[in-house]
């Protein structure tokens, strides 16, 4: 908390009453009574400060400071006034036979200021009083007398009465303004201890996120090297067994060819997946290389589709690619874009069942490089030629539920340890940071049952000139 | 608590918590009626949303001992029970001199007099203020309605406690009092181990505790409507 604030919040205490006081209501407060009751009136802080100033200059006090003695007497009685701090509402006498009451202003328990009203003459005045007579020698008592008639008369309890009800006025005035003052410095700390609050939960939330992200380092790592370990002994697993069964060591029986066969095939796959684990950990750290040039999309098309088709016609699918001419040829590495799309022909492939066709075809289009949309897109929004390969399947689709995550790594829509496809749910998490890698964008609709469509967009290579 | 040598005034700030509508502010409005006018000031809300505290409320109370011992003041809060206003409840807490917490004596609330106990220690330690330092008093409310938690039960819990506690219906008016005075007494007596006010003011204890006490009327003498 600031130690500038008015209000010591810890307490809610009001400490001056020049801090909260509204001098303009005050003022019209006095002025009300004043016209009222014709009397002059006064508010004074605890601290002396005058906060409200209502008055008529009296024609006797005009009279007695065109005398030297009276100006100093005069002087001498407000100074008074102003000294007094009476417990409870008390007058104090002027040399003219005039008073002034003061009634003390209390708050919660506090004084904290006064109210002083008059001057005015008791209404009990008979005689000019002595001590104005000898003020000054050349007081002229028959002048002192016509000014002193025009004083105000008030009896003692209008006047106490008067002085209790503007108490009361002025104490209902500084609640309200204690109340809003407490109400906005209490707003204000409120806002801060939030503030200071959150400021520590976000600090200790980027903490943890800095371990995660540590660990997700090390992860990678880990994975780099493991594989790489693994990847060294597999390939003389594979070569040993495929030597083995060419017959290099000697001639096999059928059953002992099966058996080398097996094992290479076997060895194989599990190469596969060390790979793509490799690929999804370089691809992680950022560290995978891309070997760029001009790709031409209908001969990578085509390429996949050679790849895809023994296997496709032992399940008796189709393996259609669709006419990819006038597309502009692509910026790319061609091998990753090849595993791009022969990863979703392998999936498409999967997932299709007998009878059903896989379709492969690449079309031109525009790559949004501010991809919201919404407000001011047309500002921030650039176009840019690019190719979309299109992978589409008349297999069993995926539910709407489950689209948002199958790019995570690792991730298997049916993740039961009975289901009938296998694969290690690596394959469209690679898919798409490789997209990514190229500065393209990867999307998916589909339909249980309807099939699937995965479109990889791509920019094209610009044209010279 | 705040002592101001010169003004020969002390003040002592004693804070009513608990949960969300267990009667801390009607504890608050009770007080103001037991207490004669010129001991105390308007009873001040501070901002309240369809009648429920958002900051605090604020009540005043001034006792001058006689022959011009020093005025002590003590001021009473409260704090907003609902469990998203607990940055506003950590700054009341600030400078507490004692804590009455007020629990709602109904079954269905016994969760939240727990939740509400354990966020004011949280609170208090945050504020860094020992809660088992500093004087406190509970008060299980609303002893009228029905499925409240049985008075043989709350006994025998309250013997084995650390805390005095007082069965209060504040909305009559009934055992505010003595909470109050229970709070109050356990706070003088550990200020006074801590400050010697008896020897630096010749503030008797038992003699200001009788003197507020005294100023506290029994509920049944103000006339005190539900």
């Amino acid at each position: 908390m600031s130690a500038s604030a008015v209000i010591d919040l810890k307490l809610g205490d009001l400490r001056r009453l020049e801090e909260v006081a509204d001098r303009e209501a005050l003022s019209q407060l006095c002025r009300s009574f004043f016209e009222l009751f014709g009397l002059s009136i006064r508010v004074f802080s605890e601290g002396g400060a005058l906060l409200a100033d209502v008055h008529e200059e009296r024609s006797i006090c005009r009279y007695v400071n065109t005398l030297p003695g009276g100006r100093r007497s005069c002087a001498a009685t407000v100074g008074e006034v102003k000294g007094l701090r009476p417990n409870a509402t008390a007058v104090h006498p002027c040399f003219t036979g005039a008073v002034y009451r003061v009634t003390p202003i209390e708050y919660q328990g506090r004084q904290v200021g006064r109210v002083v009203i008059g001057p005015y003459l008791p209404i009990e005045t008979g005689q000019v009083p002595k001590s104005l007579l000898v003020v000054d020698p050349e007081v002229q008592s028959e002048e002192a007398r016509r000014h002193l008639e025009e004083m105000p008369r008030v009896r003692a309890e209008t006047a106490i009465r008067i002085g209790e009800h503007l108490r009361g006025i002025v104490d209902l005035l500084l609640f309200a303004s204690h109340r809003a003052h407490l109400t906005s410095e209490m707003h204000i700390a409120s806002v801060r201890e939030s503030y200071r609050e959150l400021t520590e939960k976000t600090e200790r939330l980027q903490q943890a996120f800095d371990q995660l992200k540590e660990l997700d380092r090390l992860k990678s790592n880990f994975l780099a090297t493991v594989s790489h370990e693994l990847r060294t002994p597999l390939t003389s697993i594979i070569g040993y067994s495929e030597m083995l069964a060419s017959g290099m060591a000697g001639e096999l029986n059928q059953e002992q060819l099966e058996f080398a066969e097996t094992i290479h095939t076997k060895g194989d796959h599990l190469l596969e997946l060390i790979s793509s684990l490799l690929d999804l950990s370089k691809l992680e750290q950022g560290s995978l290389k891309l070997a760029r040039r001009e790709v031409t999309p209908s001969d990578i098309l085509h390429d996949v589709a050679t790849t895809l088709i023994p296997r496709a016609s032992k399940k008796n699918i189709r393996v259609q690619v669709e006419s990819a001419e006038h597309v502009g040829t692509v910026s790319g590495d061609p091998v990753r874009i090849r595993q791009i799309l022969s990863n979703l022909g392998d999936n498409a492939l999967k997932f299709t069942p007998e009878g059903g066709t896989v379709f492969l075809s690449a079309g031109t289009t525009e790559l949004d490089d501010h991809e919201d949309g919404g407000s001011g897109h047309v500002l921030f929004g650039a176009s840019r030629p690019a190719v979309e390969f299109v992978v589409r399947d008349t297999g069993m689709g995926i539910p709407k539920g489950e689209l948002p995550r199958i790019f995570n790594a690792f991730y298997q829509v049916d993740g039961s340890s009975t289901r009938e496809h296998g694969g290690v749910g690596l394959g469209l998490s690679i898919v798409q940071r490789l997209t990514e890698a190229h500065e393209g964008t990867i999307a998916v609709e589909s339909e249980v049952g309807a099939g699937t469509t995965f479109r990889v967009v791509l920019p094209e290579q610009p044209t010279e000139g | 608590m705040q002592l101001d040598f010169k003004a020969r005034e002390l003040t002592v700030k004693l804070v009513y918590y608990g949960p969300a509508l267990s009667g801390k502010t009607t504890n608050l409005q009770a007080i103001h009626r037991l207490v004669s006018a010129e001991a105390t000031g308007r009873l001040m809300t501070l901002e309240t949303q369809d009648d429920r505290t958002l900051f605090f409320d604020l009540l005043p109370l001034t006792f001058k001992s006689k022959d011009s011992g020093p005025q002590v003041r003590i001021k009473l809060f409260t704090v907003p029970g609902q469990v998203m206003h607990n940055a506003t409840r950590r700054l009341v807490l600030q400078g507490a001199d004692g804590i009455a917490f007020v629990a709602d004596s109904q079954k269905s609330e016994t969760r939240a007099n727990q939740v509400a106990f354990r966020n004011m220690l949280d609170n208090l330690k945050e504020q860094g203020l020992d809660p088992n330092q500093l004087p406190k008093v509970v008060q299980f409310n609303k002893r009228d309605l029905p499925e409240i938690r049985p008075d043989e039960e709350i006994d025998r819990l309250a013997a084995k406690g650390e805390e005095p506690v007082f069965k209060a219906i504040a909305l009559r008016g009934i055992g505010v009092r003595e909470t109050f005075l229970g709070l109050f007494e356990r706070v003088w007596w550990k200020l006074e181990e801590a400050h010697a006010l008896k020897e630096k003011f010749g503030l008797d204890p038992n003699q200001f505790l009788q003197e507020v006490a005294s100023r506290l009327a029994p509920p049944e003498q103000t006339g005190v409507v539900p």
